[in-house]
């Protein structure tokens, strides 16, 4: 009957909402799934109410779009409800949403966004360049704003006319469509904190209700983006993974969202259900530092990346539900480089590297830790026993999630972390490993590289900065402070009637103007 | 809460001096009951003050938990300016406790009003504890009397032992054996609550099984209560002579034993009042219940200082009357007499 006793009592473990940082890149498509596509002789249908389950805490609940979204299920019912001004694509990083289209000056600095033609809130008002510059300015006044839009200053947000709204950066930014489509949610212009609740939005379903982080939506008929598939979706808050793969199996939702890979393998013998798989959904890195400690050596950390399995890592770390990585993050961009040669374990090459630097295989090194999402001390434990036999001796410390991030994560010469989100390269590159970036993980300083990110950020033309991306690549796989073993799918589980659930990685997934319900 | 507290014997033995408070001597009747609501305030806000105390304790606080990765740490400290963080925990429980008569709890780490977020859980933890509270009385008496009827025999052994083995099965075992069973092999009843527009289960049979899960351990507890009262009672001069005088059974259970049990019935029930609000935090979060327990447990993830403790406040408030009711119960049994 699916559910064991032992997958039962694993209830909570892996609650872990992913990193409140999300957004996406396009994923590679191409999955084996037909079900979930819905086999090509098969029409999509209008009608229906989807219901979804996913993740979050009824402590935690927010009704703000430039809030502080810790659970998914209120980040699902606001990107149902309001529009982002671009979105993560199928076939490129970035497609049009709320901005139709946008064009960079020469110098990549200023770019122009159009607002999309028919764009109006559920309440009938046209949207207007003005109700952009309002709610980015909005979101850049929250006290993550400057994560969430890096190098735009709040004067740098304006508008031209009434379609046209300006973004200034401080630097050439090839890729500034990319920091849109997280959470620049639009509101119209003006709306008060304590209006924020009803506020209309202009996204692809309307809010009919709201109770406690559940909600029903209904379709907006005159959504701009098209013809809207589901007569209404219903979302449902579940604090455990366990209790919403339970929902499924009952047949009391359709879809279970991010539900993970011990509810996928309780669905395994049930034919009734859909496991659908949304590859390069979430990295786990592990960090070396690079600035001082015993991994400042390039050999040093070459050799880690020898000593580690990483097909056994895959396999017992994410019950198969991944693949494999290769020390470069951003594996979902076009532009990864898939042509770096996958590094397999070599023990030998291992044991010699660490020789030559002098590495001090006497000490025992602590590999920090946390259970924050599940997977991710089991890959810790794991990773110490695996490069033992290149001898070094690892003792693996798991750290309350508080402290972790507040005393090991940026410092620690040795911890894992994780993204919620498997984004492009360049924007983990500008994130976590340029020189002066601010959440430089491995305290990683490397001209070259930065010389890289600066070139590909700085040209326009697609080839140059192909080349340039290309080199960033291959300077991060040689000599960064990553450890990337491989990337954990994203699972959902769905009922036999759903067709079409978005397939894109992190919240990639949110958008279900294209779903549909054959029954 | 405490432990089993099972009134010693002696205390309800008929002519056996009774153990009394000082206070309770001088206050008759209403100044009495005055002292005993003061009392149990007294509880309240100790253990307000220890909730505080206890999350200030735990490392980490609520302006990271609710933090987004990459803030700076400028950003961390105007977070924690907003959030009232660094002022001394003394004050801000000062601050928090003022509000508390006016019905004000305080702005969670969110910031939603506590009252606001514990709107709708409280009142569908409160059905589902009421509820379960009165299956396990029922149940347990019940199955207390059946086996007092009987001392020594079959059904009393079964009882007994029956009575031990389901208070001693933590409540996710439970959840999870009925959830197995009725919901997942047969499909008879719903795996978990969905909630409805108005906050509340969206139909009445997802109350089933998180009921069933709270209520079996707790009529085990007052089970073993309920036939221990009795046993006491059984043993009392009145009761032999109305089995000498050829009284029913039954009679003799309802009018002999029974009322001479109450107390340590009422005893016994407000301590499963504590134990049942423990035990829904799991249960809520195994049945997705919309309760204070799924509530609870994410505040203290978030060290959400006013919300845990505002789920204290009501919860509290809601097992103290109930203790204060079994007080008075017992006071109105027992305070007659010399």
């Amino acid at each position: 009957m699916g559910v064991t006793r032992r997958q039962l009592l694993w209830a909570g473990a892996g609650i872990g909402a992913a990193g409140a940082l999300a957004a996406c890149s396009s994923g590679k498509g191409g999955s084996t799934d037909t079900a979930a596509s819905g086999s090509a002789s098969e029409q999509p249908r209008s009608g229906g109410t989807l219901k979804v389950g996913a993740l979050g805490k009824a402590s935690a609940v927010t009704r703000d779009p430039h809030g502080t979204q810790a659970n998914e299920s209120d980040y699902l019912i606001l990107s149902l409800v309001y529009d982002t001004l671009t979105v993560p694509g199928d076939r490129t990083n970035t497609a049009p949403r709320l901005a139709a289209g946008w064009k960079p000056s020469e110098d990549l600095k200023t770019w122009r966004f159009t607002v999309a033609d028919g764009a109006k809130f559920h309440d009938g008002t046209p949207v207007t360049a003005d109700d952009v510059v309002w709610s980015l300015k909005r979101l850049r006044a929250t006290p993550s704003g400057a994560s969430r839009l890096p190098g735009i200053k709040p004067e740098g947000i304006t508008a031209e006319d009434a379609r046209t709204v300006v973004l200034v950066s401080d630097y050439a930014n090839a890729d500034l469509p990319l920091l849109t489509r997280l959470t620049t949610f639009v509101l119209k212009k003006g709306t008060g904190d304590d209006a924020i609740a009803t506020a209309p939005g202009t996204g692809p379903f309307k809010l009919d209700w709201f109770r406690d982080g559940n909600a029903r939506l209904v379709r907006n008929d005159d959504w701009y983006g098209g013809k809207v598939l589901l007569d209404a979706v219903e979302v449902s808050i579940f604090e455990s993974p366990q209790a919403m793969a339970n929902a499924l199996l009952a047949g009391q939702i359709d879809v279970a969202s991010n539900v993970g890979a011990v509810a996928a393998r309780t669905a395994e013998a049930r034919k009734d259900v859909q496991i659908l798989r949304r590859p390069n959904d979430m990295a786990m890195p592990i960090v070396m530092r690079t600035a001082d400690g015993p991994f400042a050596d390039p050999r040093v950390r070459e050799a880690l990346r020898l000593a580690v399995d990483r097909d056994a890592m895959v396999k017992q770390v994410l019950s198969g539900y991944g693949t494999v990585g290769n020390d470069v993050l951003g594996t979902g961009d076009p532009a990864f480089a898939k042509d770096l040669p996958q590094r397999r374990r070599d023990l030998d090459k291992a044991r010699q590297l660490l020789a030559e630097a002098g590495f001090d295989s006497a000490k025992t090194y602590d590999l920090l830790t946390t259970e924050d999402i599940s997977g991710l001390a089991e890959s810790a434990t794991l990773f110490a026993t695996q490069v033992r036999e290149a001898g070094v001796k690892i003792n693996v410390v798991k750290q309350d999630s508080k402290i972790f991030w507040d005393a090991s994560w940026l410092k620690a010469p040795l911890y894992t972390t994780y993204w919620g989100t498997n984004d492009s390269v360049v924007f983990f590159a500008s994130k976590t490993m340029v020189s002066e970036s601010g959440q430089n993980e491995a305290g990683w300083k490397e001209p070259s590289f930065d010389e890289a990110y600066r070139k590909a950020l700085g040209t326009a033309d697609t080839a140059e900065r192909a080349t340039a991306l290309h080199r960033l690549q291959e300077i991060e796989y040689a000599k960064s402070g990553y450890l990337l073993w491989g990337m954990a799918d994203g699972i959902d589980l769905a009922g036999a009637p759903v067709r079409n659930l978005p397939r894109l990685p992190g919240y990639g997934r949110v958008q279900l103007e294209k779903t549909w319900l054959a029954r | 809460m405490a432990g089993p507290l099972i009134p010693a014997p002696a205390a309800r033995g008929a002519g056996a001096p009774r153990a009394q408070s000082g206070p309770a001597r001088i206050l008759p009747g209403a100044g009495r009951a005055a002292w005993l609501v003061l009392r149990r305030l007294g509880m309240l806000t100790l253990l307000l003050a220890a909730v505080f105390a206890a999350i200030e304790v735990l490392p980490g606080d609520a302006a990271n938990a609710t933090s987004e990765r990459g803030e700076s740490a400028a950003d961390m400290v105007a977070r924690r300016a907003a959030l009232g963080l660094d002022r001394p925990v003394a004050e801000r429980f000062g601050t928090w406790m003022t509000g508390l008569p006016t019905g004000d709890l305080g702005t969670t780490a969110h910031g939603q009003p506590v009252t606001t977020v514990l709107a709708g859980p409280f009142p569908n933890t409160l059905l589902l504890g009421t509820l379960a509270l009165a299956l396990s009385i029922a149940g347990a008496l019940a199955l207390g009397s059946w086996a007092a009827l009987r001392p020594g025999g079959r059904v009393d052994r079964t009882v007994a032992a029956t009575a031990t083995a389901a208070f001693a099965l933590p409540e996710f075992v439970v959840s999870i054996a009925l959830l197995l069973v009725f919901s997942l092999w047969t499909g008879w009843l719903p795996a978990v609550t969905l909630t409805g527009p108005d906050g509340a289960p969206a139909s009445w049979d997802m109350l089933v099984l998180p009921l069933l899960a709270l209520a079996v351990p707790q009529i085990g507890w007052n089970t073993r209560i309920v036939r221990g009262a009795l046993a006491d009672q059984a043993a009392l001069p009145h009761v032999r002579a109305a089995v000498l005088d050829g009284l029913t059974r039954r009679r003799i259970l309802s009018h002999h034993m029974l009322p001479g049990a109450l107390p340590a019935i009422a005893v016994g029930t407000a301590t499963s009042a504590g134990m049942l609000l423990g035990g829904a935090v799991v249960v809520e979060t195994l049945f997705n219940y919309p309760g204070v327990g799924a509530v609870l447990a994410g505040a203290i993830t978030d060290r959400d200082t006013p919300l845990v403790a505002g789920v204290v406040a009501v919860t509290g408030a809601a097992i103290s009357t109930l203790l204060l009711l079994a007080d008075l119960v017992r006071d109105r049994t027992l305070g007659g007499r010399p």
